[in-house]
């Protein structure tokens, strides 16, 4: 009976040993080629030996854009830079890496996207462009990456971690002042900003939105209608740096800071939930959006079809739609 | 009958041992093996150097004054708390005792979230302390009043748990001798539990001073006023990766000096008892 009981101990031993171990070399083994796990598409399949991009035929009656100009692109893009694209099941996942500032706008793109290309499903991680970047540096897994600036596109394709060709401008946005629905420190334009008391909440630096609004703060700081004593009350009045767009959107809408640095596109689609004050174009800057596909990609045909929607017709309006300016 | 089988018993010996000791070296290697690798991720020269910025200075500093000050909070308030909580029974003690254990369980950045939603201008009651011209939000405070949300189970489970344990003929002795409850606590209670609470408190800081989802939503993100370590980290992680690491790595090396302190000042306790 003991003979049992201590054989019994040492097989539970061995067992709970070696998960552990399996565990570790696991976890210390697990590299940036980790493939997302991919849903098997239900939808009709389209016919498999024509080029990528190809809407299905019947389904004209939901997709509003016209076939034909997203062809043309997708040739363009098949030409230049995908590989010979195999369609099969397995693809029609895309993991798009993709600017918070698209947060609110991305059902709808998961949407119409799903519509276009039946059989394609695309999951978007949504972060700060600085947050996504510093992941795929260090082998996050992406078929596509939007970028909200272009210094950390520069950046990805200088690595090498874009398929050549495939870097191309989405949208752009200028940077604008939202303010709480109730405007609760009464803000009529930009130099009440420096009133003392008030507070603006910003995104850090890092952020791309937060080095537009350096660059916008730094050009009026050397205008002769805002002053550098300006520029200083302003940035003494700054109570946050966010790590996201979206997270100074949320602290403005809490009513917790009287101002918050976003884009317009966060303050059109927020409609009522905000007030807002423009700044002028001369002291604007103007973020420009890239998408790219990634050269670690195991889906490419699908990433270009992401690619290809985004650029079509249908994506560019559904970006408008939500306050995206039309390059 | 066979002779007790020397071989075999041998032979399982050294299977438990090395079984043992696979099991002791795997959890061993998970846990060091992360923090290791931040040390081997850069060089003495880039650590010393990016020692200087302004940004990791005050980072350094911010931290470790709202740590202490959150500490000493919790274990002033928390421990006279613990007590009358450990030794009588009040209606809705269940309760309390639930929601010690609260902030164990919830995210924190719920637990900021939350915090900004009742202390933020908009707040609860946070828009009487505005009325009055008192901002919580955004402010150094905040970090303070969120790391004691957070922190404060570990040392107020501890603190309760020891007190119930506590035997309590020890300060029925001493109050038979003549000495007040106040003066039994301090002399008689609280010497003899001091090791537990102090493990306690350890705990504490450490998760104080590691705190940042709840500060990053309650009390923002500011450098001087509310950019503590770990903010400073994830900020600097993405824009300044050096930064971000030099940050990391003075963390890990804090949290090792204060384990160490602590458990060579308890064993000292020990020995002179």
């Amino acid at each position: 009976m003991q003979k049992r009981t201590e054989s019994h101990t040492l097989i539970t031993l061995s067992i709970v040993c070696a998960l552990l171990l399996v565990t570790v070399l696991f976890a210390g083994c697990t590299s940036s080629t980790t493939q997302p796990v991919t849903t098997a598409a239900t939808a009709a399949p389209a016919s498999p030996d024509t080029p990528v991009g190809t809407p299905v035929a019947s389904e004209t009656t939901a997709a509003p854009a016209t076939p034909a100009p997203a062809t043309t692109t997708a040739a363009a893009v098949a030409a230049t830079s995908t590989p010979a694209p195999v369609y099969t099941y397995s693809e029609g996942n895309v993991v798009a890496y993709t600017a918070a500032s698209l947060s609110g706008v991305s059902p709808k793109l998961a949407a119409d996207f799903e519509k276009m290309y039946p059989g394609h499903k695309v999951v978007f991680n949504l972060a700060g462009t600085q947050a996504l970047k510093t992941q795929v540096v260090n082998g996050a897994y992406a078929d596509v990456f939007i970028s909200a600036s272009n210094a950390y596109t520069t950046e990805l394709t200088n690595g090498g971690y874009f398929v050549t060709g495939t870097v191309k401008p989405l949208t752009s946005n200028y940077v604008i002042v939202i303010l709480p629905a109730n405007n609760p420190a009464n803000i009529k334009s930009l130099s009440d900003l420096a009133k003392p008391g008030v507070k603006i909440a910003m995104a850090d630096k890092s952020v791309p939105v937060g080095s537009a609004t350096t660059s916008a703060m730094g050009k009026m700081a050397k205008s002769t209608e805002f002053s550098k004593d300006w520029n200083t009350s302003v940035y003494s009045n700054v109570v946050t740096y966010e790590t996201s767009e979206p997270a100074v959107a949320s602290k403005v809408e809490l009513g917790e800071v009287d101002a918050g640095f976003v884009y317009e596109s966060t303050a059109i689609a927020g409609g009522d939930k905000y007030q807002s004050v423009s700044i002028p174009k001369t002291y604007n800057y103007l973020q420009t959006y890239t998408i790219g596909v990634m050269k670690q990609s195991t889906s490419k045909g699908a990433a270009a079809d992401f690619e290809n929607f985004m650029l079509s017709s249908v994506g560019q309006q559904d970006l408008k739609d939500y306050g995206f300016r039309s390059l | 009958m066979k002779p007790a089988g020397s071989l075999s018993e041998k032979y399982r010996r050294t299977l438990s041992y090395s079984l043992a000791g696979l099991l002791i070296l795997a959890v061993t290697l998970y846990l060091a093996l992360p923090v290791a690798a931040l040390f081997f991720r850069t060089t003495p020269e880039l650590f010393w150097s990016s020692l200087s910025d302004p940004l990791v200075i005050s980072a350094l500093w911010l931290s470790m004054t709202t740590s202490v000050i959150s500490l000493a909070v919790v274990i002033l308030v928390g421990t006279p708390f613990a007590y009358v909580h450990a030794r009588t029974s009040y209606p809705g003690k269940v309760i309390v005792d639930t929601l010690i254990d609260l902030p164990l369980v919830l995210p924190p950045a719920v637990a900021g979230f939350a915090l900004l939603v009742l202390y933020g201008r908009m707040g609860l009651i946070g828009r009487y302390f505005n009325m009055m011209g008192i901002s919580i939000a955004f402010t150094t405070l905040a970090v303070i009043m969120a790391q004691i949300f957070v922190a404060s189970p570990f040392y107020l489970r501890q603190a309760k748990s020891l007190f119930e344990q506590f035997d309590q003929s020890y300060e029925h002795t001493a109050r038979t001798l003549g000495a007040s409850p106040l003066r039994t606590f301090l002399t008689i209670t609280i010497p003899l539990t001091a090791s537990g609470l102090v493990s306690g408190a350890v705990m504490t800081f450490g998760r104080a001073l590691g705190e940042f989802g709840a500060t990053i939503m309650f009390a923002g993100n500011l450098p001087g006023v509310t950019q503590t370590m770990p903010l400073a980290v994830y900020v600097g992680m993405e824009s300044n990766f050096n930064l971000g690491l030099t940050i990391s790595i003075l963390l890990v090396l804090i949290s090792f000096a204060i384990m160490i302190t602590v458990r060579l000042v308890t064993r000292k306790e020990v020995l002179h008892a």
